[in-house]
């Protein structure tokens, strides 16, 4: 492209010009928001916004047009609004989503914006997530060498080394960003709360998966029994809105074989 | 660990499956279980009656032509087929299988589990010829 076309398209405000690849067509959509303000009343309801959006506007962007232009009493959650931070998920039209993932353009008619489902609620959009930390903290879901080649020495401290191989069997179960959107998705998660869930039982998988993990043993204590893998049905939901493609069901159900070897080696060994 | 330390919301209602497609469908798999209990039951009846003796064995070929166990019975057909397709989609994604250190694409798997039913299924069909 020659500068003369840049400069053509920064200065270029009409829509109509030939140079202009933005879709810069603002609309008027309609959001609805369910609100939850604990301070002045118990019972939640719906509140309608009406906002200008164009082809770029994100679920997260129409918050903050709210929150900065129409009302700054609406809570929500976010951080880095590129879906790495894991912070921003909501309920668009009963489905769990990222709101910086979402845009606004994909959706016709209604637009209904609530709190993630299946965890309780402090405030407008905000959840507390207390119990899905506490999941994923009881899989360990960290390197367990319990027994290393060699002592550590910190005159010379050696690295782990793995092979892409290696690094390829855990890789995808690697890239859960902790947004809890399958917990949403999950009924059996809805049903009882127990149940450690997609993504923790996900970070299970992984490290059991990792070359250089040794504690597959201890973790099996958590995840071969009723709330860990056996309460999923594969319903599969979980991984159909799991916007970093993990596939936590297949982790999960993955998990189930590793169990049901686990209980009959340990049922051989006596 | 301390199950009193965060807070737990009361479960689902028993309805909770009609709100999406997607759980429906789901309901939908989970159900093709219910024909297929009615074709176990007829097949256990038949064993009876070809103990019992030839009558019982003739009114039992009688029962299964009549046209509404013969629907049910193509209704479990179509229903062990439905779950016989979702679940040879799930099932790479559960046993990935590894061949020389690079797993085998899930459509090949799939490919070869409905290559398995036609092998049953025309190995049944020579069997019945030949009786
Ligand atoms: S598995 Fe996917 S949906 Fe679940 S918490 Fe991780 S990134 Fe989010
Ligand atoms: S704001 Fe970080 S994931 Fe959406």
């Amino acid at each position: 492209m020659s500068t003369d076309q840049i400069t053509a398209k920064r200065v270029s405000t009409d829509n109509t010009s030939a140079n202009n690849i933005s879709t810069n067509h603002t609309k008027t959509k309609h959001i609805s928001v369910k609100r939850y303000l604990p301070d002045s009343s118990t019972e939640t309801f719906w509140q309608e916004y009406d906002l200008p959006v164009d082809d770029s506007t994100s679920l997260l962007d129409a918050l903050n047009h709210i929150k900065e232009q129409l009302d700054s009493t609406l809570s929500y959650r976010w951080s880095c609004r590129m879906a790495i931070c894991g912070s921003c998920g909501v309920m668009v039209n009963g489905i769990p989503k990222l709101g910086c993932k979402t845009f606004l353009r994909d959706y016709e008619g209604d637009i209904r914006i609530e709190p993630l489902a299946h965890f309780p609620v402090q405030r407008d959009l905000v959840v507390d997530m207390a119990i899905f930390l506490e999941h994923l903290a009881a899989v360990k879901p960290y390197l367990i060498d319990d027994n290393p080649v060699k002592p550590y020495d910190p005159n010379a401290p050696e690295t782990y080394r793995q092979t892409p191989e290696q690094l390829e069997r855990y890789k995808q179960f690697a890239n859960c960003i902790n947004c809890g959107l399958c917990y949403s998705a999950c009924p059996q998660f809805g049903l009882n709360q127990e149940f450690l869930g997609p993504a923790a039982l996900t970070l299970a998988h992984r490290y059991n998966l990792d070359s250089r993990d040794s504690g597959k043993k201890e973790r099996m204590a958590e995840l071969n029994r009723h709330d860990g893998v056996w309460s999923c049905t594969f319903v599969g939901f979980c991984s159909k809105v799991c916007p970093k493609n993990v596939d936590p069901a297949a982790a999960v159900n993955q998990g189930k074989v590793e169990a049901a070897k686990h209980t009959l080696i340990a049922l051989f060994k006596g | 660990m301390d199950k009193s330390s965060s807070q737990r919301l009361p479960p689902l209602k028993r309805n909770w499956w009609l709100k999406h497609r997607f759980f429906k469908l789901y309901m939908l798999r989970e159900a093709t279980v219910l024909p297929l209990v009615f074709f176990t039951l007829c097949l256990l009846a038949g064993m009876v009656a070809l103990l019992q003796g030839a009558e019982s064995w003739q009114g039992w070929i009688a029962f299964m032509g009549s046209p509404i166990v013969l629907l049910l019975n193509l209704l479990a057909l179509a229903a062990s087929l439905y779950h016989a397709a979702t679940f040879f989609v799930l099932f790479p994604r559960v046993m990935p299988i590894r061949i020389a250190g690079h797993s085998l694409p899930d459509q090949v798997i799939v490919a070869g589990q409905w290559a398995g039913v036609v092998v049953v299924a025309l190995l049944f069909f020579w069997l019945l010829g030949r009786g």
